[in-house]
């Protein structure tokens, strides 16, 4: 079992090494950020060494697959994540920062890997509470507003999370989703079951940014540093995915009630299509009036956590799979767009689209990038984002007999054309705009290059040979369902 | 050579223009130029082989891709596809042969038209509808740069309607293909594998109009065609000729080639409307060009006028109509091209004027015969005079509406009537104005290069060929049309 | 192989000539267009034929043949448009384009005389169209653009219709060669073919097959034009510099003239008896509407122009006439045979006429009003005289050409429609008031001062007038010249409308 903790280990033995440089101050942000890339990286080493995962466990740790793959997922965002530039500002404590971000990814990995609702709350809150911090790290306005919202709006939802977990605990007598799936068999229309699931569905919403549980997004992507939004945005997102997954799979297959049109059954199914729904609408539309590419990207987030929701809607394993493949997709279109973001504010100092103008002159590679990552956000091919979108909504369109999800499927679609035309306006300022001239562009580095090319290349090559990864998600998923 | 190479020569072309060094930028003109000749030999060769020898099966690849979606990297050239990338060819060389002259970028912008080629190629060839989604989708971002960054009138807002409408079109064909994927069973996206499934009639009957309309927007029906004529005003050259010449045919094509085999049920409950809308498509273009002053703009209108004998032609959907819709996606391809790069590069160059009233000013008759003959002919061609490809198309098409719908065939009349009036206006304005109107000394003009002469000499010269000796296309079309994914949806009057 | 010789030869030198740098085109024109001719009289015979596969897997075929008819209106081309474009380069014109686009107009011409099949017939029908519209354009007078655009849009909106009624014959009878048509006609099967290929529709085939001939009758009409279909004529033929007049007049209503007796009437023959009647009334307005028209103008060209459509009106009278249900053999003979001459002979004519006004045109620097000139017979006697021999062919006086045309036209459609031909007879004395008026005015009275300082004819000029005059007056005296190639057509035409028992 512990054996199976090993890179969580690395983590937060980094963490700590990064603590102590940082009491003796012998340490700066470039330093920092290495260090943590490192630990990172040898994480990511121990869990891909460490081959399948034991397909037992005891369900306080698990092992299985599905833990394997998102936390290997998990790592790769991490590693990215700590590729991008940060900023003058927000290093006087670059030791602290780095070892809150570990602690945050700890928390996140440890959250894939369970199925004991206690320890579930405890490492999703680790990686909360991590992740309020980080938000505030700058001494700016602007951050200290994004901490404190992202810390109020959490709170509650901790508490709904809480709270919920605290019926089911109460429904089934055992603190395992087994146990509640258990007891869901001789109960099948407990109100304590259902209150239990709602309260737990809304706790998650949050975290996914899910309207309308979404209202600390904007700020946070807006004013916290831009590796804490790489992780908010992406890894927070693929594990709260991954979480709600195992519950739905696990614990609540018999209360999955029907989100078809016109046979509408109560039950997770139809509330997650009730969020997706409102998720696509309201992020698709207010990202459309979004001056602030962090805010656009954050309103964009909003929209994809619609998207994801779609295919979780269905209850069914090949659907539930491709929105996990389009969550891994989209995490690395989402970090490398930030990358590019980052890189742009580096020498403008603002976020706006004007930022972006002629951007194709003065880093040809940064503007194909952006081109790259957004045209994937927007689903276009030959990139992953068109893939995942297609695989997505054509499964969840056939999960369901007879076109009963065919209603949320065309908001889906029509809500993800729409997307397009805010994506492209920030990519017609960089290929279209005229640079301005009075801002000194500095050479961009080594890692910020490979921030930006490493996802634009993932995602051109899963765009081309999308079995690559939708197969082992297929897999991982189909086991679990199968359980 | 096998018609892969049509899809192989533009893709690798663009990297390998992406991939020259700046100071070689120069070269990237020839390497599109030699692409788009590999691309058109490729098609034309292929065309030969089927011609010389249509009893033998078509070349196809099939390997395997996504198993999960069931989705197969099939592609095959038959007869539908053959010509029409032959087209492609045709219109690729004229589009680069009229960009010569690009100094803005010129790797970046010969890349972009390289990247619309191959997809075009890719989604003429594909034979897996998930696979032609793909290669239809990878069409719009270059579409988009190429009218963003070398565009001119209200660049940005035309380009920002067509990609919408291109995205909005294409989140109906996504939509239309999971339905379609979903009832069949989650069996795969192989068009003639989804024709066989016989989806009942209710699901049709909702599911083609997505699907068809889907296609279509990008087609230029009425009344979703406004992105048409904006597009084209704002594109550079040779995007507009690639756009009005090859990809308002992708929206054909996608229509003929899946849409209609898909649900023949649904096409023939649709089949009025559709022939109606054409109809409505062919005279408010028509009308509305008759209008215009800006020379892009009448020409566009008339894009959208002509697209809709394609649809018309769908919608009679006799051999007859079907061959005409073929005929007249490649005639308006070639016409369409043309005019565009007569109007866009020949005339605009010269007189960096598109009005219609600020060109009779400069009298090209006098001023530039050579321009003035080859927009002459053009016209010509346009309005559908014998000897041209557009007649020939646009017989076929009006004798498959005799045999459907015969009451539709007096305003289709009108329509090519008031396509004569137009395109007349627009000649005489342009190149044979009034005395009053013009300067009293012609302006002295730079005479036609080399690479524009080439490229109209190709453009009429094709456009005479087919209308004076089609039965060579008609062959490969029939063959095309024998095809069984058709036999449900062709009518026998 | 000679025919698409024929046809091809002016388009080759249209392309020579616009290819051409610093030629003088008039003087290269008219040597191609006197090669023409010689090829058209020496090489061509009737009989000659060629045909290309179009469309093979519905049986289209362009196929082109020259019979004797056909004979006769490819020697008429070749001479009015040797005539057009020497006078052309006479009157000082030296444009490339012009002439270019006059030989592209000629091979139209000879392309629509020799076709039998419906596409390659339209083809070059619609092929004269550019040409003419841009020569009306270019180098005609004030109110050009507007007068080309009205004869386009007026031509095109015919052809549209003609394209339509053919296609619906292709459709039911599955053929558009004329002769397939005309055979079907005669055998009746055509109304049976219509019925059965719209079945759909529930029509009756004779409805369709009126609503089809009506189309193609439209598409014809505008060509002659007959009344009400002409008003595009007068200002176009007023605008049009007078050489390209003659091509109008003499060669391009010619085309109708011809499509009216060679197709419309076989392929329609089963309905004819419906038009005969409506056709021999509107022949009739043509006629008096014609000249009432042209007493009424004073520009001498529109007064011709409006001649010209009074004169095409017999031709209409005619083939109405040949319609008829109860005309016999020899009547019809004599009005087909009449039709042909007429088309003819009022080609050289009108032809001669429009050479009178081009030299006027020219020696007055462009005037046309009647009352610019007077008193011109002292001054230029000889083109008095040849004008005058050209009026009074025009007006049918015997011994000269017109008359032996409208004799038979007269004696072959009284006995059919004898009211309609009645008025018509009346339509030719108004004819002969505003041609007599015409001379006096302008060869009599006092010599105006303007034009006492003008030259009689050149030698070129006058060579042309001989030309014409000799072409007025052979068959005049000798219609059997033309009547030879004319007569086993209308026979053989006569026989397929009439079946012998």
């Amino acid at each position: 079992m512990f054996q199976s903790l090993l890179p969580e280990s690395v983590l937060v033995l980094t963490a700590l090494i990064l603590l102590g440089l940082a009491v003796s101050k012998r340490v700066g942000a470039v330093g920092a950020q290495r260090v943590a890339a490192a630990g990172t990286l040898v994480a990511l080493a121990l869990m891909l060494r460490g081959g399948g995962a034991e397909p037992g466990g005891t369900g306080l740790i698990l092992a299985d697959p599905l833990a394997h793959l998102a936390k290997s997922v998990l790592l790769v965002v991490g590693f990215l994540a700590l590729l991008l530039p940060i900023a003058p500002k927000e290093t006087e404590h670059p030791g602290e920062y780095h070892a809150l971000l570990l602690f945050a990814l700890t928390g996140l990995m440890l959250a894939t890997g369970t199925e004991h609702l206690l320890m579930l709350f405890i490492s999703l809150e680790l990686g909360s509470l991590s992740l309020y911090l980080l938000a505030g790290f700058p001494r700016t306005p602007r951050a200290a507003e994004a901490s404190l919202k992202y810390f109020l709006f959490g709170a509650v939802s901790a508490a709904f999370l809480w709270f919920g977990l605290s019926l089911l605990y109460g429904f089934s007598g055992g603190a395992m989703l087994l146990d509640v799936a258990a007891r869901l068999q001789s109960a099948p229309d407990a109100a304590l079951a259902f209150a239990g699931l709602a309260m737990v569905l809304a706790g998650l919403a949050f975290k996914l940014a899910a309207a309308p549980f979404h209202a600390w997004a904007p700020d946070v992507y807006q004013g916290a540093p831009a590796t804490t939004v790489a992780l908010v945005a992406a890894a927070s997102k693929v594990a709260a995915l991954v979480v709600l997954l195992r519950i739905l799979i696990t614990g609540f297959d018999a209360l999955a009630g029907s989100a078809a049109w016109g046979a509408m059954i109560s039950g997770s199914s139809m509330w997650l299509a009730a969020l997706a729904a409102v998720s696509m609408i309201y992020g698709n539309l207010l990202a459309l009036v979004q001056r602030s590419v962090r805010r656009l990207l954050a309103y964009s987030a909003i929209a994809n956590a619609g998207y994801l929701l779609v295919g979780l809607s269905t209850n069914h394993p090949s659907a539930q799979a491709a929105a996990l493949t389009y969550a891994v997709i989209y995490s690395i279109a989402t970090l490398g767009a930030l990358a590019v973001t980052a890189a742009v504010e580096r020498d403008h100092g603002d976020d706006s689209r004007n930022a972006f103008d002629g951007l194709v002159h003065r880093s040809p590679l940064l503007a194909v990038a952006l081109l790259v990552c957004l045209a994937s956000l927007a689903g276009l091919p030959p990139l992953a984002g068109f893939t995942g979108k297609f695989v997505l909504f054509t499964q969840s369109l056939a999960a369901v007999p007879s076109h009963g999800l065919v209603w949320l499927v065309a908001i889906a679609v029509v809500t993800s054309a729409v997307s397009l035309r805010y994506y492209l306006v920030i990519v017609k300022h960089a290929f279209a705009g005229k640079p301005e001239s009075h801002i000194e562009f500095k050479k961009i580095t080594f890692e910020q290059g490979l921030a930006v090319a490493l996802p634009a290349l993932a995602l051109v090559v899963l765009g081309l040979f999308p079995s690559w990864l939708l197969e082992p998600v297929t897999r991982v998923i189909s086991q679990l369902a199968a359980r | 050579m096998t018609p892969l190479w049509s899809l192989l020569f533009p893709f690798a072309g663009a990297l390998a223009v992406l991939l020259l060094p700046a100071r070689a930028a120069a070269l990237s003109r020839v390497i599109a130029l030699a692409a788009s000749l590999g691309t058109t030999i490729a098609a034309a060769s292929g065309c030969l082989k089927r011609l010389g020898d249509t009893a033998s099966p078509v070349w196809s690849l099939d390997l395997e891709w996504i198993p999960q979606l069931g989705s197969r990297f099939h592609l095959a050239a038959d007869g539908l596809a053959l010509p029409l990338l032959l087209l492609n060819g045709i219109v690729a060389i004229a589009g680069v042969l009229f960009s010569w002259n690009i100094t803005q970028r010129p790797r970046a912008f010969f890349s972009l038209v390289l990247a619309i080629i191959g997809g075009v190629s890719g989604v003429f060839l594909s034979r897996d509808a998930f696979l032609m989604f793909v290669f239809y989708e990878i069409v719009i971002v270059p579409k988009y740069l190429l009218i963003v960054a070398w565009g001119s009138t209200n660049r940005e807002y035309g380009a920002m309607k067509l990609t919408m409408y291109s995205i909005g079109a294409s989140a109906l064909i996504l939509l239309g293909l999971a339905a379609a994927y979903a009832a069949s069973g989650s069996a795969g996206f192989d068009i003639a594998g989804l024709a066989a499934a016989g989806f009942p009639k209710g699901f049709q009957l909702w599911a083609f109009p997505v699907l068809f309309l889907g296609f279509v927007v990008l087609a230029g029906i009425w009344p979703f065609h406004t992105w048409a004529p904006t597009g084209h005003v704002a594109a550079p050259t040779a995007a507009s000729m690639l756009l009005a010449g090859v990809v308002m045919k992708l929206g054909a094509y996608g229509a003929l080639c899946v849409a209609m085999p898909l649900f023949p049920d649904g096409f023939a409950f649709w089949r009025p409307a559709i022939a109606v809308l054409a109809v409505a498509g062919i005279l408010h273009g028509a009308f509305t060009a008759l209008t215009r002053r800006d020379l892009k703009f009448v020409i566009g209108y008339s894009s959208v006028s002509h697209m809709g004998f394609i649809l018309l032609g769908m919608a009679a959907a006799t051999h007859w109509g079907l061959r005409g819709a073929v005929l007249q996606m490649i005639s308006h391809g070639i016409i369409a091209g043309l005019l565009f790069g007569i109007a866009g590069r020949v005339i605009y160059e010269r007189t960096h004027t598109r009005d219609l009233d600020a060109l009779q000013r400069f009298n090209l008759w006098k001023s530039l015969p050579a321009a003035a003959v080859a927009f002459t002919l053009a016209s010509a061609a346009s309005m559908g005079l014998p000897g041209f490809s557009g007649f020939v198309a646009e017989v076929s098409v009006l004798i498959g509406l005799w045999e459907s719908y015969p009451w539709l065939v007096p305003l289709v009349a009108l329509g090519i009537l008031i396509t004569g009036a137009f395109t007349l206006r627009a000649l005489c304005r342009t190149c044979f104005p009034d005395a009053a109107a013009s300067l009293a000394i012609p302006v002295r003009m730079p005479s036609l290069t080399w690479p524009e002469t080439t490229a109209i000499v190709l453009l009429l010269a094709v456009s005479l060929a087919i209308g004076l000796h089609p039965s060579p296309w008609i062959s490969l079309i029939n063959d095309g049309l024998d095809s069984p994914v058709f036999q449900p949806i062709l009518q026998r009057p | 192989m000679t025919l698409l010789f024929l046809t091809l030869f002016p388009l080759v030198g249209a392309l020579c000539l616009g290819l051409s740098r610093n030629v003088a085109c008039g003087r290269a024109a008219t040597a191609w267009s006197a090669a023409t001719l010689v090829v058209a009289a020496l090489l061509v015979r009737p009989g000659m034929s060629w045909s290309l596969a179009w469309l093979p897997d519905v049986g289209m075929t362009l196929r082109f043949e020259a019979d004797g008819l056909s004979w006769l209106f490819l020697l008429l081309t070749a001479v009015v448009t040797l005539v057009a474009v020497a006078a052309s380069w006479l009157t000082g014109r030296n444009d490339r384009g012009y002439h270019a686009l006059v030989l592209v107009l000629q091979s139209a011409l000879f392309g629509v005389f020799t076709a039998r099949h419906f596409i390659p017939w339209f083809l070059c029908w619609e092929m004269t169209l550019i040409p003419a519209f841009l020569l009306i354009r270019l180098w005609g007078g004030p109110a050009a653009p507007q007068a080309a655009m009205r004869f386009f849009m007026m031509t095109l909106g015919g052809s549209v219709f003609l394209l339509v009624g053919f296609l619906a014959l292709q459709l039911s009878a599955g053929t558009m060669d004329f002769d397939s048509l005309a055979a079907l006609a005669g055998e009746g099967r055509l109304v049976d073919a219509l019925e059965h290929g719209f079945a759909a529709t529930g029509a009756d085939g004779r409805t369709l097959l009126v609503l089809i001939a009506v189309a193609v009758l439209i598409g014809i009409a505008v060509k002659i034009p007959i009344v009400p279909f002409h008003t595009w004529l007068p200002s176009a033929y007023a605008e049009a510099p007078s050489p390209v007049t003659m091509l109008l007049t003499g060669l391009l209503s010619k085309m109708g003239v011809f499509a009216l007796l060679w197709i419309f009437l076989p392929v329609f023959a089963e309905v004819l008896p419906v038009f005969a009647t409506p056709l021999a009334w509107l022949a009739v307005a043509t006629v008096i509407l014609g000249a009432l028209a042209a007493l009424a103008q004073t520009d001498l060209k529109r007064m011709l122009a409006y001649s010209s459509v009074n004169h095409l009106g017999y031709c209409v009278l005619a083939v109405a006439a040949a319609g008829a249900a109860g005309s016999a053999r020899p009547a019809m003979t004599s009005a087909m045979a009449g039709t042909v001459l007429q088309a003819i002979n009022h080609g050289i004519i009108a032809t001669a006429l429009f050479l009178g006004i081009t030299i006027l045109e020219h020696r007055s620097r462009g005037r046309r009003h009647i009352g610019n000139f007077g008193g011109l017979r002292a001054r230029m006697p000889v083109f008095c005289g040849c004008l005058g021999i050209a009026v009074f062919a025009s007006l049918g006086l015997p011994g000269l050409s017109g008359f032996i045309g409208e004799f038979l036209i007269f004696n072959g459609a009284f006995s059919a429609v004898p009211a309609a031909t009645s008025v018509c007879v009346a339509g030719l004395l108004l004819t002969a008031v505003f041609l007599l008026r015409m001379m006096r005015m302008v060869f009599w009275g006092p010599l105006k001062p303007a034009c006492a300082t003008w030259p009689d004819l050149t030698k070129p000029e006058r060579a042309l007038f001989a030309v014409l005059i000799l072409l007025i007056l052979l068959p005049g005296v000798w219609p059997q010249m033309l009547l030879h190639h004319a007569n086993p057509v209308v026979l053989e035409l006569i026989d397929l409308l009439r079946p012998i028992p």
